[in-house]
This record gives C-alpha cells, sequence and structure tokens, in this order.
C-alpha cells in the first residue's frame, strides 16, 4: 500500500534522516520507534510530503509520491501532528469538517455529503453530541479524538499519526489506541505511528521500525526488534524485556549494575 | 471505498441535523446592512453647514429620477450637498470598509488578532512618498494619491521580498519581522525628509491624520480597486479558517499555503493602498472592527470578512460624522476620533464577552 | 576724603548702580565710572553714540548690549525684515535660509526651526535674534557669552511695533525704527480711515489646502479687522485654537464674500484651484473673481512689511464695496 525507499532529509545542514525505507500493505500498523531525535517525525512528515526537500521516493497505491498534487496527496494520507492546533473558537463540528478540505474545490464551499460524511464520523467516535462545543473547552483525551475525527473525515486509506498518546493520562492513552485499531479493522486502514513508549508499540503495532540517528537499524515484528540488546544500545538504557500477551514483548526499565 | 462505511448514531442524534458549518449568518449580515444604512443616513443628514435634515431629505429625493422636489436650498448648499457631504459619506463608508476587511485579512494570513493592515509597511511606505511628494515635488505629476499608493504597495512589496520564506515553518514569523524592520527604517526616512521642508510639517500631519473629504474624484479613484481587492478577499473565506490550523496541517490537509497567504496579502495590501492613497493614514479601524465583529459573531472567517466590510464602512462613516460636527464649523481629523471612539467601544465589547471568551 | 578714596567710592557707587540695574545676559565687563551712561530702550533721545550699552526687555529677559552690534545673526525672516528697514542691514552678517525679504539679506543655509548653536556661533556674532527657543537655543548661546535677543511672534499691533522699536534700540538705529513704527501707524490708520465701513463684508483667509484659516484674534485676523471686515472662522470653537482646520461644508455655505489665499506659494492655490475643490466652483467669491492671492510671506510675517498686506486687503475691500 504504501512503500518508500531511501528516504533522506537534510535540515539545517545536518542529515536528519539517512536512507530510510518502508513498505507497509494496506491494513497493518507500523510503529515508528526511537530515541529522542531519531528522526521519527520527521519520517513521517517526509512521507506525508510537508517537508521541504528530500531524496528518495514515496509510493503510495502504486502512485508516484512526487506526482501527486496535494489535494490528491491529502486524499491519500490523512494526518494528525503530535500538538495539532485547534483554534479555540472552532467548533468541534467545523474543526472535524476541515477533514473534508481535499474534497473541496479552492472556491467552493462543503457539500451536504461533506456535512454528513463529518457528522458520521464524529457519531462514530463517540463525539456526537459534542458537535456545537468550541474545541478550547474540551479536555484532552476529547481533544484528541476530534483531531482523529479529522482525519477520519479525510477518508483516506492510510492514517499518520504522530504520537498520539502525548499529554493522556493511562486510561486514555488506551481508548485511542483501541479506537485506532478498531478503525484499521473495520475500515481496512493503513495505520503509520510513531510512539515513544514501547511496550505500546509492540502491543499494537504489526511491524516495528526501529530509528536511531536518522538510520533506520532494524524493523520486524515486535518480538525481533524489541530485544534487549538493540533497546538497550540505541536508547542507551537498561532494559528487562518480558514475554507479554499475545506473545508481544513488554519493554521495563530496570536499574542496571554499571 | 470507506466512504460508505461511514454511519453510526451513537448517541441517537441525526448529526446532518447538528451540522451548521460556518457561514455568515444571514441574520447578521442583514443586521449589519441595516445598521450601515442607518450611519451613511445619519452622516447624509448631519453637518458642519446649517441645513435641516428635512431639507436634505427633499433635496436627495430630488436627485431621484422622476422626481422633482424643491428644497429651496441656495446653488451653493445644494452643490455642498451632492459635490461635498454625499462623496464624503460614500468615501468614508468604502474606506472603513477596505481597510477593515484588509485587517481581517491579514489577521487571518498571520493568525494573530493583533495584526493590522498597516503590519507590512503599508503606512511608512505611504507615509514616505507623500512626504516626498509635499517637500520635494510639489506641483509635479505625483500628485498625493498616486505617491501614497505607490508607497504602500512598495512598502509592503519590500517587506514581502525581505521576509518571506520558503520553509513552512516560521513563514509568517519573518514576515512580520520584515514589516517591522521596513516601517522603522521607512518611517526614518520620512522623518528625515520631513524636516527638509518643515513648513509643510502641518499639510503632512493633516495627511497622517486621516481625511475623506476628497470629493468625487477620490471616490472615482478607489472604486476599481476597491471592488477588485473585495472580491478576492470575500471568496477566501474559507480558506483562511483552513490556514488556522498551522501551515503545516493545512499543507497535509491538501492546501498550498504559501499560494494562499500571497494571494490573501496581495488582495488585502491592494485594498490598504488604495485607502490610504484617498484618505491618508486612519487607524483603528482595521484592527478594532474585525475583533468586534469575531467577539459578536464568531471566528470564522466567512462571517469575519463580510462582516468586516459592512461594519467597517458603518464605523468610518459615523467617525467621520462626529469628526464634522463635533466641533463645528471646524473639524477634528478623523484619525484622532477613531482613536478615541475606537478604544472604549472595544473596552465594552471585550467586557460583555469576557463570560464566553476562552 | 583722600584723592584715592574718592576715586574708589566713585567706582563702588559705580559698581553698585550697575548691579542695582540688573544687567542680565552679558559678561560684565569694566564697570564704567559714569552712572547716567545705562539706559532703558524706553527712555532718552540720545544720539547714536550714548546708546550702548543699552538693555532691551524681550522675552528672555531683560537683555543688556554692551556695544553697537556689527555681526548680528537672524533666525528669523520676519525679523531680518525688521532689521533692514530700520537700517541695521549692514550689521547683518547672517540670516536664516528661510530670510528672503530684502534680496541683499545674507541668506544662509542655517534654520530657524532646528538651530544649531555651533553653526551660529561660526559666524561670531555678537547679537542673535530668534523668534522661538526651539532646542535650547537661547540658553545655548548664553552659556557661550553670545547675546541673544527672543522677540516671538507678535500677537497685536502693539507687541509688533514694540519689537521693532527693541531692534532700533538694540543695533543703534533707535531714531530710525522709531521713524519706521510712526510711518506703519500713520499709513495704516489712513488705510483704516479711507476703507468703506458698514458693508458688514465676511471674509475667509486661508492658510493651507486642508483647509487650515485664522480666527480674528490672530495677529493676521487684527489685520483685516482694520477694515471692519467679519471673519468666517470666528465661529470655530475656542477649542479649535487661533488656526481651526475648518469643514470645507462649512466654508461653502457661508459663502465669503472676499477669499485671502496665502498657499499661493507653497502650494499652488489660486482661484482656479479653488474652483476645483468640490462644491467650491458655485461660491460667489469664486464666481465674482474676489478671490486675492495673498504673498505667503508677507502673510506670515510681523514686520514693517504688514503695511503691504493692509494695503492689500484694503484695495480688495474698495473694490467689492464699489460693486
Amino acid at each position: 500500500m504504501i512503500h518508500a525507499v531511501d528516504l533522506s532529509v537534510r535540515l539545517g545542514g545536518r542529515e536528519v534522516l539517512h536512507r530510510v525505507g518502508l513498505d507497509m500493505p494496506r491494513g497493518e500498523w507500523l510503529a515508528i520507534i526511537g530515541p529522542n531525535g531519531a528522526g521519527k517525525s520527521t519520517l513521517l512528515k517526509t512521507v506525508l510530503g510537508v517537508v521541504g526537500h528530500h531524496r528518495g521516493e514515496v509510493v503510495i497505491d502504486g502512485r508516484p509520491g512526487r506526482e501527486l498534487k496535494p489535494r490528491e496527496r491529502a486524499r491519500l494520507l490523512a494526518y494528525a501532528p503530535q500538538t495539532p492546533a485547534l483554534p479555540p473558537d472552532m467548533t468541534v463540528f467545523d474543526y472535524a469538517l476541515l477533514g473534508r478540505t481535499p474534497y473541496i474545490s479552492y472556491l467552493g464551499r462543503e457539500s451536504r455529503r461533506d456535512r454528513e460524511i463529518t457528522g458520521g464520523v464524529l457519531a462514530r467516535l463517540g463525539l456526537g453530541g459534542f458537535a456545537a462545543r468550541k474545541v478550547g473547552e474540551l479536555s484532552g483525551g476529547e481533544r484528541q479524538r476530534v483531531v482523529l475525527a479529522r482525519a477520519l473525515a479525510q477518508q483516506a486509506p492510510v492514517l499518520l499519526l504522530d504520537e498520539p498518546t502525548t499529554a493522556l493520562d493511562l486510561g486514555h492513552q488506551q481508548q485511542v489506541l483501541e479506537l485506532v485499531d478498531r478503525l484499521r479493522t473495520d475500515d481496512g486502514l493503513t495505520v503509520i505511528t510513531t510512539l515513544h513508549d514501547l511496550t505500546l508499540a509492540g502491543q499494537y503495532a504489526d511491524t516495528l521500525l526501529l530509528l536511531s540517528g536518522g538510520r533506520a537499524v532494524a524493523r520486524g515484528a515486535p518480538p525481533e526488534v524489541l530485544t534487549g540488546d538493540l533497546v538497550g544500545k540505541h536508547f542507551d538504557a537498561h532494559v528487562m524485556i518480558e514475554p507479554g500477551p499475545g506473545g508481544r514483548p513488554v519493554v521495563h526499565l530496570v536499574r542496571g549494575g554499571t | 471505498m470507506l466512504a460508505d462505511q461511514v454511519t453510526g448514531t451513537a448517541t441517537g442524534q441525526d448529526p446532518v441535523a447538528v451540522a451548521k458549518p460556518a457561514r455568515a449568518r444571514p441574520l447578521w449580515l442583514a443586521g449589519a446592512l441595516v445598521v450601515l444604512a442607518a450611519a451613511m443616513i445619519a452622516g447624509m443628514l448631519g453637518g458642519a453647514a446649517e441645513i435641516s435634515p428635512w431639507q436634505v431629505v427633499v433635496q436627495v429625493a430630488d436627485w431621484l429620477p422622476f422626481v422633482s422636489a424643491d428644497a429651496g436650498l441656495a446653488p451653493v448648499e445644494q452643490g455642498l450637498l451632492y459635490e461635498l457631504r454625499l462623496p464624503r459619506v460614500l468615501l468614508a463608508a468604502v474606506v472603513g470598509g477596505l481597510l477593515a476587511m484588509a485587517g481581517a485579512g491579514y489577521q487571518g494570513v498571520f493568525r494573530n488578532p493583533l495584526a493590522d493592515p498597516y503590519l507590512l509597511g503599508a503606512a511608512a511606505g505611504a507615509g514616505l512618498m507623500t512626504t516626498v511628494a509635499v517637500v520635494l515635488l510639489p506641483g509635479s505629476a505625483l500628485t498625493i494619491p498616486v505617491a501614497a499608493f505607490a508607497g504602500a504597495v512598495g512598502g509592503v512589496l519590500l517587506a514581502y521580498v525581505l521576509g518571506s520564506t520558503t520553509g513552512r515553518s516560521g513563514g509568517t514569523a519573518t514576515l512580520v519581522l520584515a514589516g517591522v524592520a521596513v516601517t522603522s527604517f521607512l518611517s526614518a526616512v520620512q522623518t528625515f525628509v520631513q524636516q527638509l521642508g518643515v513648513e509643510e510639517l502641518r499639510r503632512i500631519y493633516a495627511w497622517i491624520l486621516g481625511d475623506v473629504g476628497g470629493g468625487w474624484e477620490q471616490v472615482r479613484m478607489v472604486l476599481p480597486y476597491a471592488a477588485l481587492a473585495v472580491m478576492v478577499l470575500i471568496v477566501h473565506g474559507r480558506m483562511l479558517d483552513v490556514l488556522a490550523v498551522g501551515d503545516e496541517e493545512a499543507e497535509a490537509l491538501g492546501v498550498r499555503a504559501a499560494r494562499v497567504r500571497l494571494v490573501v496579502l496581495l488582495a488585502a495590501s491592494l485594498a490598504t493602498a488604495s485607502a490610504v492613497a484617498v484618505s491618508g493614514l486612519i487607524g483603528f479601524v482595521g484592527i478594532v472592527v474585525p475583533h468586534v465583529v469575531r467577539r459578536l459573531a464568531g471566528a470564522s472567517y466567512r462571517s469575519v470578512l463580510p462582516l468586516s466590510l459592512i461594519g467597517g464602512a458603518a464605523f468610518l462613516v459615523l467617525a467621520d460624522l462626529i469628526a464634522r460636527t463635533v466641533i463645528a464649523p471646524a473639524e477634528l481629523p478623523i484619525g484622532v476620533v477613531t482613536m478615541f471612539v475606537g478604544a472604549p467601544f472595544f473596552v465594552a465589547v471585550l467586557r460583555m464577552t469576557r463570560g464566553t471568551a476562552t | 576724603m583722600r584723592p584715592v578714596h574718592k576715586a574708589l567710592a566713585g567706582a563702588l557707587l559705580g559698581t553698585l548702580v550697575m548691579a542695582a540695574c540688573g544687567q542680565t545676559g552679558t559678561t560684565s565687563g569694566p564697570a564704567p565710572t559714569a552712572p547716567d551712561r545705562t539706559a532703558t530702550a524706553q527712555t532718552g533721545t540720545a544720539t547714536a553714540d550714548a546708546a550702548f550699552p543699552v538693555t532691551v526687555e524681550a522675552a528672555n529677559g531683560r537683555i543688556t548690549i554692551e556695544k553697537k552690534p556689527e555681526r548680528i545673526v537672524s533666525l528669523s525672516a520676519s525679523h531680518t525684515e525688521t532689521l533692514f528697514a530700520i537700517g541695521a542691514g549692514p550689521q547683518v552678517v547672517a540670516a536664516d535660509e528661510q530670510s528672503n525679504h530684502p534680496p541683499e539679506a545674507p541668506r544662509t543655509k542655517l534654520s530657524g526651526f532646528k538651530p544649531n548653536v555651533e553653526a551660529i556661533v561660526a559666524y561670531k556674532p555678537d547679537l542673535v535674534v530668534v523668534s522661538d527657543d526651539i532646542d535650547q537655543v537661547v540658553s545655548g548661546l548664553a552659556k557661550l557669552n553670545v547675546p541673544v535677543l527672543l522677540e516671538p511672534a507678535a500677537t497685536t499691533f502693539d507687541e509688533a511695533y514694540d519689537e521693532i522699536l527693541d531692534f532700533g534700540a538694540a543695533t543703534g538705529n533707535r531714531e530710525k525704527a522709531e521713524q519706521v513704527v510712526a510711518d506703519m501707524k500713520a499709513e495704516l490708520n489712513q488705510l483704516a480711515a479711507s476703507a468703506p465701513k458698514g458693508r458688514g463684508l465676511t471674509y475667509y483667509h486661508e492658510l493651507d489646502q486642508t483647509p487650515y484659516a485664522v480666527t480674528s484674534k490672530t495677529f493676521i485676523g487684527q489685520v483685516y479687522g482694520l477694515f471692519g471686515l467679519e471673519n468666517i472662522a470666528d465661529e470655530a470653537p475656542g477649542a479649535a485654537g487661533g488656526y481651526p482646520k475648518l469643514s470645507a461644508e462649512f466654508v461653502a455655505q457661508a459663502d465669503p464674500d472676499l477669499i485671502f489665499l496665502a498657499d499661493v506659494k507653497c502650494c499652488g492655490q489660486n482661484r482656479d484651484a479653488l474652483a476645483k475643490r468640490p462644491g467650491w466652483k458655485d461660491l460667489s467669491a469664486v464666481r465674482n473673481d474676489r478671490v486675492i492671492e495673498l504673498d505667503d510671506d508677507i502673510a506670515s510675517r510681523w514686520g514693517p512689511r504688514v503695511v503691504d498686506l493692509a494695503r492689500t486687503i484694503g484695495d480688495a475691500v474698495a473694490k467689492a464695496a464699489a460693486e
């Protein structure tokens, strides 16, 4: 479904990504993990096409990224940033409706169908009653769902989420990830997220991609990537890996000897 | 594909019934138009000349085709109503609408409610070129309107050339900084030129404080640019709403943010330049009116743009009425009135809507 | 008393008398031995030689000028005119850039609006005359022991006459100055007397095309007052000051009988320009050719040429009254 080769990005004189590739079939979940500054968000934005200059190719659903116009790209890739700018006075409905932008012509306005789709998405995420509320009045968990609603309103086959669990408490973290997983299976979405919580990444993703210093150092199923050696080396931390539910590893931080 | 999967009535509410996308509610538009009409009527009825309102009404009726009425006014009084007062009310409306709408446009582009139409150096450029025209080249073909227009456009272009970046992050920040730099520099040059011709200080000062008394000539001059700028700005309401989430997210939604910004800035700057060319540097309108509109009718630019146009027109017509009647037969410069009237009004609205603000 | 003691007593007495006269603004030179040499501007018909040192009452206090100034710097176009009219022309070494009358005045780049003390002192003046104390020029010059006379714009005829007499005393041309003042008074009286009265003619005097006007309380306004003319700008409330910005509408409706333009040289205003202004082409003054173009300079100065202004006004009134 989505396929990237040799992505390299230079920002501010520094090579932030070096020849990173990924390859995801439809309907699967890729989690990008790595230490701070490894280039996770940059990789997401490069795939999205909002980074100025990059070398390498991105192919989405068989179509080369460089040939796609912004609107066409936005119909294929839906994005939720790490810290979304939520205009406080905008209503939940209007904010979610922004997701329909790729389908509306420059000088045009939303159609009835656009409004129906948005309404449906809000209902599906349990936000139907919030439609008229102002975005600034919502709690953290509700806001995260609103941002997700906007991404879903784009009806794109690929969902790119940058740290969707930021600033959420434990319960809400789980809620959001369960929701994304359910949408993935219901709608056949391809999901690519960055996650800093390794255990959570291991629980939900089909494939993990470990980035370190702008390079892809490991790729595979969670048990292959979340090993004591790899994690310890690239995160410079002392960890203990345990098998968890569904055969997926659980990562514990422990105090080391040296 | 996925599209057909989106139904679901978890709460039992019909989502479409709840759906009310942002749009200038017809009620607000109608209300604003009523206020504007009232303001323009008041503007025609009042003035420094001692003509009773009833005489004005009769005289205006006489102007209408197929109607003939005698208001008993001397020819010079009839001329005064038609040549002085009527174009003045119209010019005030046009200039007020332009400045307010341009202010709203700038606020949308910079995502900052404190932006005003003079942010990128339009005022400084116009002030400098006007001073040059008055002090260094009096009596030349470089008349004040031409000089002011050229200066305003030049100032904005200079700021844009200096401050626009192709990178996405910080795009507007550097533009604002460039605007500040251009404004400071051009103002300094203006001050220098000004003191070369100190006898003209009074005239330059009077122009800076604003004047909408230019007559039909100025109305004719400003209308084509006004029409163009207004048309372009009005249709960008939705795009400005999308830009509210930031350049990066807007790009992710398929919008070419830099291009939209450029078009809106061009139109808003054209509006500002043409307003300044015919009426000087009237302040406060471009920042207060969109703000008030936003507080009353919501933050969507699909409402704010047209309502600012109408509200700005009404505001300036009333300000001009005050300017020419409060110390009649002398006049206050209109820029002074907008300052005095605008500030407390703004405070009142702030306090009124304090509870609902976030 | 012994002769030495007499001389000492005389010197002491002389010093005390000098001190009692309260000299300011000049360095105290050696005290003169004869007390009757001091004189004020108001007294005396002394000859020119006995006229110094002289004390003049100016806006910056009582200024004493020790001897006849031969290097005068004038920073006011109006004062330059006065100096030349009273015969002090040869004593003037530098005049400011606005001093365009008389043509032989030594015009320089000195600015009366932004006076530069160093530039002024470069001319080695023994007297500087100014009409405004901008940027502390008066105290600046005083620090350098240069005598300064601050004579601001006159607001009445008497003030204008006083200034001319002050300059006469200060420059050693007292007789000529008195003559000039007497001539001015005589001519103005004659012009006023021969003007047709009781016609109630109204006028509007324009400073620039904003339009800024003058009221009858200003100096210019009083010149018009000599002829019994009514100023339409007098209706402006006091808050607008003596120089109100008028509403164009108001001027149109007031339809003054006479329009005087003082923005001719600077801003190209004349009858045709007025006709082009919205709503003004029907003004009776415009239609009947009663728009009088004044010399911008004469209309803004308060020296002896105010008589020329009065003459122009008188002519216009006579012409209007004859119709």
